[in-house]
């Protein structure tokens, strides 16, 4: 295992700048680092139907990436291709600089959507065969998988079979199966899904253990919250088109920022504000109908983009509006995926 | 290819270390044992003894029809000295002492002759006495075998001077098991009755020419010998009766006309030797032995063979194949390996423990074939030459390579696209009836091996490999042999690649299983 030095240059790693003409865009970080893993115009066809449709990114080594989207967008199929279980119809695929997979097998961790295991194996035994299917001596395969299991709470759980241990420990072990060969890159779909709080953090901390070990990871999920949590990058795709591609900063900032105060005074000056796009009566907040004092009013004012919350204050002491409370909340990640996604989203449902 | 090792060492390990595989192990085995045994022993044991009435008021056939019975079951007892004999005794050593004649090993229950020696030198006590010094220690005392007749008396309540038919009219309720007769103080049940009318002699059939006019008319059943029994389906007593009273017919027949009894028997025991055999061998070795009779049908043996071991492997392909698939394992698998691997890995593996199951089958055999023969091992050790000096082992091992890839790779296809074994069932049923036509027809070929039936079927690739075995042994002309070999090489190659591809695609989808015609698609696309 690398040293905590690995850390610092990990982070500056990610700079996330935009595209300059002529590349792609967000190669991310250092130029003249070769990407993990790329994508160029990938499409795929399962006879009419497009699964994928002319899919373009490429992640730099030591990120992590979040891989977001409706159910059947596309996520899967995508990653299928990158691992070479499926071939695209047209486009290229650059895995850690090689054009196929295969050849770099051994440097991939992949952990499917729909998580299964040999039942009458014994957890230690199934850790160690899927490491050396990776290229890993058996010896070295037992010790790791011993290692691996001891170190995240499932000692005892080493010689039974995979049948005796819960859904949410059999997940665990087909992960630390997946990384038991110490992987470059390491593609994971939907990890968290199934895992209490409690494991879900576990998970978390492996992810960012593996980036700061300059791992890179791409990983799919429908729990925003985890995604904001964790990814530096977010990729999402719906229908099959790649419908955003770029940091969690600019992803948050395709939302307008928005204000919410209360107040008993007339907000007039307020709407007539340039950053304003739109003010509204909030509805009121759950549970807080009683701390709502008499006579005032909550609001919840749109900014355009790039404005200054700032302002809105600025305004209120200019023109004496007094505010009962004022607050500007970031849009969370939820509210950015349903913007973007959810006319597509809706679009394919409507179709179904 | 390491990788398809890997694979397939995985599905060795593990599939036996299952509880299903040691049970399949001691499973057929243990089927061949009981289905040769328990009948045997149901034989020896269970079947009651058969208390039968003698109504003969003339005595004219009744002693003849007891001293067979008699003899009869001498013969057995005979029969069951020598089994026990050659268990728990001793061979005969040529030691300095004379050899007491005669001896037991020199008797034979078949011959008629040693049979009177036996029952004139004082029978089973004489003989048991002479056989003490020689038994080993420890052995169990001699069991003698049960009568399976027993004559009783004619219950007291019926009189035996009444006439035949009010006779049988009383005895019903005993035949009917509604009363029970008395054996030697014990109530028993009355299996049968014999019922001879004094006039029998006027029923004789006689082939001797006689003028139309005077040919005897047959007779109402109540003037024949009348055997009387419930149970139709143990007909030994009646046979045995009709071999004794006809044998004591022809006895006065051959009185009567002035023949001597003892010149006709002994007339009846010469007999000219023949001796069977073989152009095909070698000058001097052409005589037909055991060696030549186990050569003949050892064929079939391995064809039996072969066929449970490729059916019962297939079985565990297809289930384990549908298994990874549903349970998702497939996926990961898939990042790890090729497709190609990952069925080379499948198929010797499961191939692998198909062939320790036969293994272990075949020592079993063996060891219950020289357990059952005891003395005769000579008959262990003759098939030992056959199996070394034919060809019929290499022959096995190449065709179950060949017939199992083919019909694996039919099964991968299959398994590779249900989800569920119960969706495997419509295609397997087809399979299995395919594979129904070798069993049928294999007894049948080794007696025409290179007649057109069997050549016919050789060249049917499927069948190949089981109709090619059971030539093996009989020189098929050159051209069926390699011929046969090409084409069926050529088949397995063809199905494997096929399969790989169906394979590929299929084991990745979910959903209901595509129609045969779409497979085929598959196979044949790109």
């Amino acid at each position: 295992m690398k040293s905590e030095n690995e850390m610092a240059g990990a982070t500056a790693l990610e700079s996330g700048k935009g595209a300059k003409p002529g590349e792609l865009p967000h190669e991310g970080g250092v130029p003249g680092v070769a990407a993990a893993l790329e994508l160029r115009n990938v499409t795929k066809l399962f006879g009419q139907f497009k699964a994928v449709d002319d899919v373009s990114f490429s992640l730099s080594p030591g990120s992590i990436c979040g891989f977001l989207g409706p159910n059947g967008a596309g996520k899967t199929t995508t990653i299928r291709m990158v691992l070479e279980i499926l071939k695209p119809n047209s486009g290229t695929i650059t895995v850690l600089g090689r054009p196929s997979a295969l050849e770099v097998r051994h440097r991939l961790g992949y952990l499917p959507e729909e998580k299964g295991l040999y039942k009458k194996m014994k957890t230690w035994a199934i850790i160690a065969y899927f490491a050396t299917l990776k290229g890993m001596t058996r010896k070295a395969a037992k010790r790791r998988a011993f290692e691996l299991l001891e170190r995240y709470g499932l000692k005892e759980f080493a010689e039974k079979p995979t049948d005796a241990l819960s859904k949410g420990m059999g997940q665990k072990v087909q992960i630390l199966a997946s990384i038991a060969h110490d992987p470059e890159l390491v593609i994971l779909d939907e990890p968290f899904s199934g895992l209490d709080p409690v494991n879900q953090q576990v998970m978390e901390d492996l992810i960012r253990d593996m980036a700061r070990h300059k791992r890179t990871v791409l990983f799919s999920t429908h729990v925003m919250e985890q995604a904001e949590r964790l990814c530096e990058r977010i990729l999402l795709i719906a229908r099959g088109r790649l419908i955003f591609d770029g940091s969690m900063a600019e992803a948050k900032r395709t939302m307008p920022c928005r204000v919410r105060l209360e107040t008993e005074d007339d907000i007039a000056p307020l709407r007539n504000l340039a950053e304003v796009s739109a003010v509204r009566a909030a509805p009121p907040a759950n549970g807080q109908v009683d701390g709502r004092e008499e006579g005032s009013v909550q609001w919840e004012l749109e900014l355009r983009q790039d404005s200054d919350p700032q302002i809105i204050l600025q305004t209120c002491f200019g023109q004496r509006i007094r505010l009962k409370s004022f607050n500007q909340s970031e849009p969370t990640l939820h509210e950015v995926f349903m913007r973007l996604v959810g006319p597509e989203a809706r679009k394919g449902a409507g179709n179904e | 290819m390491r990788y398809a090792f890997l694979v397939a060492w995985r599905e060795y390990a593990e599939n036996v270390k299952t509880r299903g595989f040691w049970i399949g192990l001691f499973l057929f085995p243990l089927i061949l044992f009981l289905s040769v045994q328990v009948p045997v022993l149901l034989e020896q044991r269970a079947t009651p003894v058969r208390h039968f009435i003698l109504v003969d008021p003339s005595r004219g056939l009744a002693p003849a029809i007891e001293a067979a019975l008699e003899k009869s079951y001498q013969r057995q007892v005979l029969a069951a000295l020598k089994e026990y004999a050659r268990k728990n005794a001793a061979p005969m050593t040529n030691s300095a002492a004379p050899r007491p004649a005669p001896s037991l090993e020199d008797l034979n229950e078949a011959d008629a002759q040693s049979l009177e020696t036996f029952v004139a030198k004082g029978g089973r006590d004489f003989f048991l006495a002479q056989l003490q010094p020689r038994l080993r220690t420890g052995a169990p005392p001699f069991q003698q075998p049960r009568r399976p007749f027993q004559e009783v008396k004619l219950p007291s309540t019926i009189n035996p001077k009444a006439d035949l038919p009010s006779i049988a009219d009383e005895l019903k309720p005993y035949l009917r098991q509604d009363k029970l007769v008395e054996a030697d103080g014990v109530p028993v049940q009355l299996a049968a009755a014999i019922l001879i009318p004094p006039d029998f002699e006027n029923q004789i059939v006689n082939a001797q020419a006689r003028p139309p006019a005077a040919a005897p008319r047959p007779s109402a059943p109540t003037q024949q010998i009348q055997y009387w029994s419930a149970n139709a389906s143990d007909p030994r007593l009646r046979e045995e009766v009709e071999r004794a009273v006809n044998a004591e017919i022809r006895r006065c027949e051959y009185l009567a006309r002035g023949m001597d009894a003892a010149v006709i028997q002994q007339v009846e025991h010469t007999y000219v030797p023949f001796a069977s055999l073989n152009p095909k061998k070698e000058k001097g070795q052409e005589a037909v032995g055991t060696a030549d009779m186990i050569r003949q049908w050892a064929p079939s043996a391995f064809v039996y063979l072969l066929w449970v071991a490729i059916f019962a492997v297939i079985q565990m392909l297809l289930s384990n194949t549908i298994e990874e698939k549903s349970n998702r394992i497939i996926e990961v698998l898939l990042s790890s390996v090729t497709p190609g691997e990952l069925m080379m890995g499948k198929l010797f593996g499961i191939a692998a423990i198909g062939l320790t199951m036969i293994g272990a089958w075949m020592a079993a055999l063996f060891g219950m074939l020289s357990w059952k023969s005891g003395g005769a091992s000579e008959l262990v050790g003759q098939v030992f030459v056959v199996l070394r000096t034919s060809n019929l082992v290499p022959v096995f091992a190449v065709y179950f390579l060949l017939g199992y890839l083919m019909y694996a790779a039919f099964i991968l296809s299959i398994g590779s696209v249900c989800n569920t074994l119960k969706e495997a069932q419509s295609y397997m049923a087809v399979i299995t009836l395919l594979m129904m036509v070798p069993l049928m027809t294999m007894v049948f070929i080794p007696k025409d091996p290179n007649g057109p039936l069997a050549r016919v079927l050789s060249w049917i690739p499927i069948y190949t490999p089981f109709t090619m075995m059971n030539r093996a042994t009989a020189d098929p002309p050159l051209i069926d042999l390699v011929g046969t070999l090409v084409l069926l090489l050529a088949t397995t190659i063809a199905a494997l690649w096929m399969a790989g591809r169906i394979f590929r695609i299929g084991i990745l989808r979910t959903g209901q299983p595509p129609k045969l015609l779409e497979m085929l698609r598959w196979a044949l696309r790109r």
